[in-house]
């Protein structure tokens, strides 16, 4: 029954009641409680009359959400309603929290907002001067914290205030925040704050010189010449943000840092006059007196409020790095998306990623506003909602730009961002599912391009980012019936296994079973793609080797399943493995921990087959003869990895978590498990290919990692006492030199394949076993792993190194000294913190 | 300080729900001292709050697909089932323990509301899982929810049981 049904028989069951009892509990509780309210109450109800205080939250809430309301009607209500109560302390307070909370959580609605106050200040000034001062204090707060893009937020706020201001306004801070940039960049050639600082003021630039106007143009082309050196630079860590290697066929689109574009397309506008045509404009009130007749005064003029940047600056507290433009859709040949030639390329994505970043705790609204987008920006900005791609070259002497377009390269870029994305990406997974839900006609089609876009260009895409996109498409797909237009790939099923392209396809398959059963991903498949399906993946419960009376110590095998799954005593379960260590030893085997090892590991995966905790009952049971077998052999301790991968050898994905609870246990140690992938496991490096081995190792190497941050962490809390210092210092030394190990030890495996100096891979190629062309592939997944974990430890080094250590230090004991502001009251520095990523590091 | 109010609504707070079960409980209570105290607690309770209660799960989903979804947002500490009380067999929920109540939190914000082996999962920040928790309340044994459920649910035994016994009589007397 749907609700539209239950609302309808609610409303019959009020009017005459007692026509037989339906047996649904809402009617049950009716009976009992609601009889005599219903009727009662609501015959004397008065009108609702909603309190001031209310009304000015919700309408400024909603400011330019209606597509029926001109947003500069609103404003004009909300100014005079504001104006007429602004004596009531409670009312302006609650209004102006609201407020700064608006402009820092919905950035779309940043013009608007300026135009209540803009429209405020013509018959209450002290509107526009409590505005400038409350927002002015939360940004010295921000600023001092190093929270970057609350900081750029609230300085759109009073660039977009800009005419209101007596001299420079505006510029005086971006005129203090480039000289800040340039210390911090003559300090430190790899410095990402100063970029950022300038970044900052290049996306404030536009809305300054719409709300400025011309006096601001000999002003506004000085700071571009200045912020030209540090925007066109090409810093050294760059490299660790490109989404291409540039090595295949086809030629991906080029890399471009997002303040190197920002500088470009700033002095192409300054050529072209300053138009920056989407940002929403308002008209200039012409002020009457309560006769009608118009009054000749100027609108009051208010000084820029004193805005103090600290030194040294804080970098707050998340680790910088410079910025990729990431487009799926941009410089083709109909424009659907702004070319990266034009502003307003990165003015969109500036707000509708800062939307995305600050909203994240509800989704729902987020993808609302995403659909929305076309209100929040000056009318015409876009072609009209919908409009199929196709008919984009219909559109003449218009906009071709497509918003669906424009938000999906939005968050596309975001689950691709180098080096971390903002939030777990999953996140972005179910943005886009809500976006889907609330438009599906208008967004299906612009993501089914972009599906088809990276697929066309995945042979020459980060690794990781490939798997970031196939863990997203699974997961998507699996939210819409499995739904996707396989037919279209078919050609690719042709490619040898080692192809980009074939893995791709391996793996997504492999990732839609995991999230729901063979049997079903097969039914959604077209016939020629069942074949990378194996029999295998059917089983709940795979075969035990053992059954097998073929497979050596195939009787001890048996035995162990049965003593494992009785829990027997230790005693009897050590006398069946030392059988099997009497009869390797005749057999000449030299480490007979390796067959003992695997017949225990591989009964255990056995008896614990129906689900993860029973395999993790089992392991618990025998963990201290697990522990004891990983501290004797270094070959046993491998095997161990190696049998868990043996049984669930169709179902990679059940190994890779059970691998990932041995580490919890400490029976495996990460470099053991890297050490099975990447040399055992290695063959001639078609192990490369396989998305699972992929996920094991950079499991394995994130819980190292993660780790690693904790225990710096802990290093730079405040007030930390010596001795702890020093015992925090010794595991930090400790540790940070085994995570330099597993890298080196990845590293060292994967540049062996990309040079084809590895031994198998010679063999292989030798024999003829592999095809030249083979070969040529595999090493092109080894120079793709190099990249990724030599990137991971580049970004590890500039976290937790040394360097890094001291220079978060150094900041801290600066923080120490009576500099600290005090904290101001109700304003929620602090409540925010800790209700988001608060991470340090 | 106050806290700042968001602009709009935060999916990461314990549902009406939980809430309402607690409220429920004052109610069984009575006296309104034990009402005054009870609801800080469930606030102080969920404050750090690493569990998730997990609900309108297929009785077919296994625990590995839970698995594989949930660990999108943190690793996962413990994974426990729903159980039919008299069968002991899935009944259609599970409880998700992370290592961090942030990862709870995340999980309400990007889990909550989407689909697992084609239902849409519905998440609610929980107080933690005590022994014997794991098993449906209903008489049936399974979930009351679902004695009441009028649809023909495939994926969760078919009609809810309690139509046929006590209400259906109930319906016609």
């Amino acid at each position: 029954m749907t609700d539209a049904d239950f609302r309808r028989e609610d409303r019959r069951d009020r009017g005459g009641r007692n026509r037989g009892h339906h047996n649904n509990r809402k009617r049950r509780h009716q009976v009992g409680t609601d009889e005599d309210d219903y009727d009662g109450p609501r015959k004397h109800h008065r009108p609702y009359v909603e309190p001031t205080i209310a009304k000015l939250r919700r309408e400024l809430l909603s400011i330019a959400d209606s597509a029926v309301k001109l947003p500069e009607d609103e404003a004009r209500d909300i100014a005079r309603l504001l104006g007429d109560n602004f004596e009531e302390d409670e009312l302006s307070t609650e209004f102006f929290n609201t407020f700064i909370q608006l402009v820092v959580e919905q950035p779309f609605k940043i013009p608007f907002a300026a135009a209540i106050i803009f429209y405020a200040n013509d018959s209450k000034p002290e509107v526009a001067t409590e505005a400038l001062n409350r927002t002015a204090e939360r940004m010295q707060q921000v600023l001092n914290a190093g929270q970057w893009k609350e900081f750029k937020l609230l300085l759109r706020f009073f660039a977009c205030l800009q005419s209101l201001f007596e001299g420079d306004g505006v510029f005086t801070i971006l005129q203090q925040l480039f000289d800040s940039a340039v210390d911090l960049q003559s300090a430190n050639e790899n410095d990402v704050v100063g970029l950022e600082l300038v970044k900052i003021i290049l996306l404030t630039l536009p809305y300054a010189m719409v709300s400025g106007g011309s006096r601001l143009q000999a002003q506004v082309s000085e700071l571009l010449q200045k912020t030209d050196i540090v925007a066109s630079m090409r810093l050294p860590i760059e490299s660790l943000v490109q989404s291409y290697s540039g090595h295949s066929e086809e030629k991906p689109p080029p890399y471009h840092s997002v303040i190197g574009l920002l500088q470009e397309q700033l002095q192409d506008e300054e050529k072209t006059g300053w138009k920056f045509s989407c940002i929403p404009r308002f008209s200039r009130p012409v002020p009457r007196n309560l006769d009608g007749e118009t009054l000749p005064s100027a609108p009051t003029m208010h000084p820029f409020p004193t805005i103090t940047i600290p030194s040294p600056v804080n970098p707050g507290p998340k680790p910088l790095f410079p910025e990729a433009y990431f487009s799926l859709y941009a410089d083709q040949e109909v424009e659907s998306v702004p070319g990266t030639n034009n502003i307003a390329s990165l003015l969109f994505r500036d707000a509708i990623v800062d939307t995305i970043d600050q909203l994240d705790f509800n989704r729902t609204a987020v993808g609302k506003f995403l659909i929305d987008l076309d209100c929040y920006w000056q009318t015409e900005t876009f072609v009209k909602r919908g409009t199929a791609f196709d008919k984009l070259r219909d559109v003449a002497d218009k906009s071709t730009w497509k918003p669906e377009d424009v938000v999906v390269d939005a968050v596309f870029s975001q689950i691709f961002k180098l080096p971390n994305p903002e939030h777990k990406l999953v996140y972005y997974h179910s943005l886009i599912t809500e976006t889907c839900k609330i438009a599906p006609a208008a967004i299906a089609p612009s993501l089914g391009r972009a599906i088809r876009f990276v697929f066309k260009y995945v042979d020459d895409m980060d690794l990781e980012l490939v798997n970031r996109f196939v863990d997203w498409f699974s997961h998507h797909l699996s939210n819409f019936e499995f739904r996707w237009k396989w037919a279209e790939w078919m050609d690719d099923l042709n490619r040898s296994d080692l192809h980009p392209k074939k893995a791709f396809l391996i793996t997504a398959l492999d990732k839609e079973i995991r999230l729901s059963f063979a049997k079903r991903i097969r039914s959604t498949l077209p016939e020629e793609y069942h074949v990378l399906i194996s029999e295998g993946k059917d089983k709940d419960k795979p075969d035990f080797k053992y059954d097998d009376d073929a497979t050596p110590f195939a009787a001890e095998g048996k035995t162990l399943f049965t003593q494992i799954r009785k829990k027997a005593p230790d005693a009897d379960i050590q006398e069946t493995i030392n059988t099997i260590h009497t009869k390797a030893a005749e057999q000449g085997i030299g480490d007979v921990l390796v067959p003992s090892t695997d017949a225990l590991v591989t009964s255990i995966c056995c008896v614990g087959s129906k689900s993860l905790s029973h395999v993790l009952s089992c392991i618990n049971h025998s963990k201290d003869r697990l522990l004891s077998i990983s501290q004797n052999s270094e070959a046993a301790r491998r095997q161990i990895v190696a049998s868990v991968v043996g049984y669930w050898k169709d179902q990679p994905g059940v190994a890779v978590n059970i691998v990932d609870k041995l580490l919890n246990f400490s029976i495996l140690a990460p470099i053991t498990v890297v050490q099975w992938a990447l040399c055992d496991h290695l063959g001639a490096g078609e192990a490369l290919t396989e998305g699972w081995v992929f996920e094991m190792v950079s499991n394995t190497v994130t819980k190292v990692t993660n780790r690693m941050r904790q225990i710096a962490l802990a290093r730079l809390q405040k007030g930390i006492q010596q001795e702890q210092i020093i015992m925090v210092e010794e595991t930090l030394t400790k540790e940070r030199e085994s995570m330099r190990e597993l890298f080196n030890v990845i590293k060292d495996s994967v540049k062996a394949v990309a040079e084809g100096a590895a031994d198998t891979l010679i063999e292989k190629s030798g024999s003829g076993e592999l095809s030249a062309e083979d070969a040529e592939l595999i090493r092109a997944w080894g120079k793709r792993w190099y990249t990724v974990f030599v990137r991971k430890a580049q970004v590890e080094e500039s976290v937790v190194g040394e360097e890094a250590v001291e220079a978060r230090l150094r900041l801290l004991s600066a923080e120490a000294e009576p500099a600290a502001e005090p904290m101001h009251e109700g304003n929620g520095v602090a409540a925010e913190a800790a209700n988001g990523d608060d991470e340090m590091l | 300080m106050a806290p700042i109010r968001n602009t709009v609504d935060r999916l990461d707070r314990p549902s009406s729900y939980a809430a309402s079960k607690n409220r429920r409980r004052k109610h069984n209570r009575d006296g309104d001292e034990d009402r005054r105290e009870r609801s800080p607690e469930l606030d102080e309770k969920l404050k750090d709050a690493t569990t998730l209660y997990v609900g309108n799960l297929s009785f077919y989903t296994t625990e590995e697909q839970i698995h594989e979804l949930f660990a999108k947002c943190g690793e996962i500490k413990r994974l426990v089932m729903g159980l039919d009380r008299f069968q002991k067999t899935p009944c259609g929920f599970c409880f998700v323990e992370y290592y961090t109540h942030q990862d709870a939190l995340d999980c309400m914000k990007y889990i909550g509301g989407t689909k697992l082996d084609e239902r849409i999962i519905r998440t609610d920040l929980d107080e933690g899982f005590a022994e014997g928790r794991q098993y449906g309340r209903g008489k049936s044994g399974g979930q009351v929810r679902d004695e009441y459920r009028r649809e023909y649910d495939p994926g969760r035994g078919g009609y809810g049981r309690a139509l046929d016994e006590d209400t259906e009589g109930d319906m016609y007397r």
